[in-house]
């Protein structure tokens, strides 16, 4: 049986850049949509412009960040300050079922693309915005950095060690949840179609995404007026739980003891099963109270072993632990690899490099990264040729116009 | 106002967060969602925060949050009754999504060749820790282990502090994403059912879901070689946070525009013309120098005249918001932000509510979550099962 995409004839239109907007279209890649990004060469993504570069060579097609992104997508460049090129953008989302963006809220409608326009060209088209304040209210005019919305979430305030400062998470959270809501949004609204012929426009504002993932903090505050403590790695419901030090450079490895019963059987692997029914230690509660000691007897353990060793013996024992993988040990993880969760396709200016791969599998459709991410501009021409019905000669006079720039 | 995906009947099997959240981005936009728990309950009955601190398994405020919309069942899988009960219910269900570990699956009638036999169009969408398949399939994987081995945890720490352990975020986020994930793959393979008329097995990983979000750092070991570590020096500065008279501010201004405008709002001091900030790559690298300079500036202002001088100049400064600035944030409050929901034991509870709005099918809160077994009966009898299978 041949295996088909489950958005298999879905075109997308999009317009978004950075990371959240393009990585609700990943998604929408990776379960087979036609994704075609809309760039210009006047104003790069800015993910092209950082690095990683291969062999630290700056390059349009050369980030790594972009290409990790972007996979599976169509890149057409339109520079949307010329009216000729918010014609082909507008022949390109009447063509479309789903239009992406993720401008400050306003920009789409002062470019001539807002959705009361395109909707008129295309009655069942499903818009979204992803914004990081959202489309109304009276901070929507605010400016947002990925960054800045880990803090701004609360999340910041919730997150750091005992008696430090408020901290980041590492990453730009705030923009692949916002990304994700938006992909369960926009395949909510093509089912909706599907069954009503009806489109519509989603507005998703990234804070509010960054808020839903909060719940136990916030309504903490709501019910009592407490929030939780910045605790480190330390959970109210597991103890011993947290990361500890193992054997080599600046090598960790994370544990978390589910239960008492897990309990004994770490007593039994540090060689003190005499511990496990230890009324200092049996219960939750009273390994709660004693957690700082607990920590260094497990310390004392893991930081004899290395990370790799010491998950093998933990998880054997039942014990939950992994090594705090770095970039390089994800990308080396044999369990990751044996799962085919890495992509290396042939890129144009960057060979076949390894990258992250989707994390679900589907047993009958066609789910997969099609191809590499694109190189800015490749398809402007087929596109503007066979989804927006231009002729070879209208294409040249655009690009005379440098409306394709 | 009809919901976007009303009439899709779906059951979920599951503890703690990501089978529960993926069902409730589903539940809230019209999904019938039956949440069938173990007669000692979802173990998130157990997580809080309860009104006033005391544990109880009908308020706990996360469980609250994770089922509203939904109806709740009580079966013992582990029985043959409970797992005949599941399998009368898939028999009439659209999706099935569970987070029941990889090794217990079966032990507990999870068995989607058995279930997609009776019932060709179910689609079965399994969350484990580690996937289903690979040599770290049994592993165990709560939070912190999910999220250390797809490799976030390992990028935040404290620059100069060696000793302090790569830091996790606060909460579940690895249950959160791995429920997002699981939310994409079932709505797409719903939406190839439109084509296909079959459902499928859907299978999604909480180390991969987290792997997926590493930003550009991945990348850096394939294209250049380099591991990421966390005690590394921001590139690029002020990306930092910053203590004011009543609270911390995030100071975001990288870009030359931003830095400028910012220099000007700080009223042009003579310090941040020195080369050593001449340049955003010169102010990652004497950081040291420009933080105090910061510190001192912003120590007797408040942080809200901050953020909104800076974003007036178009610089995207953020409050480090504390759970009660979100409270009264007058911008989450017109945007009918927060839902409040009374339930018949915790009382009214105020929650996060829309992550999106959908213009002609809105984001609902319709009923508060079940308490345990509530309506076992109800759901039972109406797929003309016996009640009796739903006893302990």
């Amino acid at each position: 049986m041949t295996r088909r995409a489950p958005l298999e004839g879905i075109r997308v239109a999009d317009f978004t850049w950075v990371w959240a907007g393009p990585f609700c279209t990943l998604q929408l890649a990776h379960l087979g949509a036609e994704v075609i990004r809309v760039e210009t060469a006047t104003r790069l993504c800015v993910t092209r412009l950082l690095p990683p570069y291969p062999d630290m060579q700056a390059g349009t097609n050369r980030s790594g960040y972009f290409n990790q992104y972007n996979q599976g997508k169509k890149s057409i460049t339109l520079d949307l300050k010329r009216p000729e090129a918010v014609e082909v953008a507008r022949r390109l989302c009447a063509a479309s079922d789903v239009v992406a963006e993720n401008f400050a809220a306003g920009v789409m409608d002062r470019a001539g693309l807002g959705y009361e326009t395109l909707r008129q060209l295309r009655p069942n088209l499903i818009m979204i915005a992803l914004s990081g304040y959202g489309a109304t209210g009276p901070d929507s005019d605010k400016v947002s950095y990925g960054p800045a919305q880990v803090p701004l979430s609360g999340m910041s305030s919730v997150t750091g060690y005992r008696g430090f400062p408020p901290m980041h998470v590492g990453i730009s959270y705030g923009d692949p949840t916002g990304g994700l809501h938006g992909a369960v949004a926009v395949l909510a609204a093509l089912l909706h179609r599907a069954r009503t012929g009806k489109g519509q426009y989603i507005d998703l504002s990234q804070w509010e995404t960054s808020i839903a993932v909060l719940p136990d903090a916030l309504i903490e505050h709501t019910m009592n007026g407490t929030v939780p403590p910045r605790d480190g790695n330390r959970d109210r419901h597991y103890a011993p739980h947290g990361i500890f030090r193992a054997a080599g450079h600046d090598r960790w490895i994370a544990v978390a003891v589910e239960d008492d019963a897990a309990w004994g059987r770490l007593a039994a692997l540090l060689g003190r099963p005499e511990l496990g029914t230890d009324p200092r230690y049996a219960t939750l509660t009273a390994r709660k109270q004693h957690e700082d000691e607990l920590e260094a007897l497990l310390t004392s353990w893991t930081s004899e072993h290395s990370p790799e060793e010491a998950t093998a013996t933990l998880q054997a024992a039942g014990i939950a632990a992994f090594t705090v993988a770095t970039n390089r040990d994800v990308a080396e993880d044999p369990h990751l690899r044996e799962r085919g969760f890495f992509v290396e396709l042939p890129h144009p200016e960057v060979g076949s490099r390894q990258h992250i791969g989707i994390p679900w599998r589907m047993s009958a459709s066609d789910c997969r990264v099609r191809h590499p991410a694109p190189c800015l501009g490749a398809d402007t021409d087929a596109v503007l040729r066979e989804v927006c019905g231009y002729t070879p000669a209208e294409i040249d006079a655009l690009r005379a116009a440098q409306a394709l720039a | 106002m009809p919901g976007a995906l009303d009439g899709v009947r779906v059951l979920e099997v599951g503890d703690l967060v990501s089978a529960a959240y993926a069902t409730k981005l589903l539940a809230d936009l019209g999904a019938d969602v039956v949440k069938i728990e173990s007669h000692r309950g979802d173990l998130a009955r157990g997580r809080g925060p309860f009104p006033g601190n005391i544990p109880h398994h009908e308020t706990s405020g996360l469980f609250l949050y994770l089922n509203a919309n939904k109806r709740g069942v009580t079966l013992d899988l582990t029985q043959p009754r409970g797992q005949a009960a599941l399998a009368g219910l898939a028999a009439g269900a659209d999706l099935l999504v569970h987070n029941v570990h990889p090794t217990l699956m079966a032990a507990h009638g999870l068995d989607y060749d058995r279930l997609s036999a009776a019932n060709p169009r179910l689609v079965m969408t399994s969350i484990a820790p580690f996937g289903l398949s690979g040599p770290h399939a049994t592993y165990r994987g709560p939070e912190v282990v999910t999220w250390s081995a797809g490799g976030v945890a390992a990028l935040n720490g404290q620059t100069g502090e060696p000793d302090l352990p790569p830091l996790k975020a606060f909460g579940d986020q690895s249950g959160f994403q791995a429920a997002l994930n699981a939310a994409v793959g079932s709505l797409g393979a719903l939406f190839a059912r439109l084509a296909s008329g079959r459902g499928e097995h859907v299978e999604v990983s909480a180390q991969e879901s987290v792997a997926a979000i590493l930003e550009l750092t991945f990348e850096f070991w394939p294209y250049t070689g380099l591991v990421a570590s966390r005690l590394g020096r921001k590139p690029i500065q002020p990306l930092c946070f910053v203590e004011c008279r009543d609270g911390w501010i995030f100071i975001c201004a990288v870009e030359e525009h931003q830095w400028q405008k910012f220099v000007d709002l700080m009223g042009n001091p003579e310090w941040a013309g020195l080369e050593v900030f001449e340049n955003r790559l010169a102010r990652g690298a004497n950081f040291d120098a420009l933080e105090p300079f910061l510190q001192e500036w912003c120590r007797d202002r408040s942080v809200q005249e901050l953020y909104e001088e800076g974003q007036r100049r178009r610089i995207p400064f953020a409050p480090v918001s504390t759970m009660g600035d979100l409270i009264a944030s007058p911008h989450l409050r017109a945007r009918g932000f927060f839902a409040t929901l009374a339930h018949p034991v915790a009382g009214p509870v105020t929650m996060p509510g829309a992550p999106y709005h959908l213009s002609a099918t809105p984001w609902q809160l319709r009923t508060p979550a079940p308490t345990l077994g509530q309506h076992t009966t109800e759901v039972l009898t109406e797929a003309g099962i016996e009640p009796a299978a739903g006893a302990a």
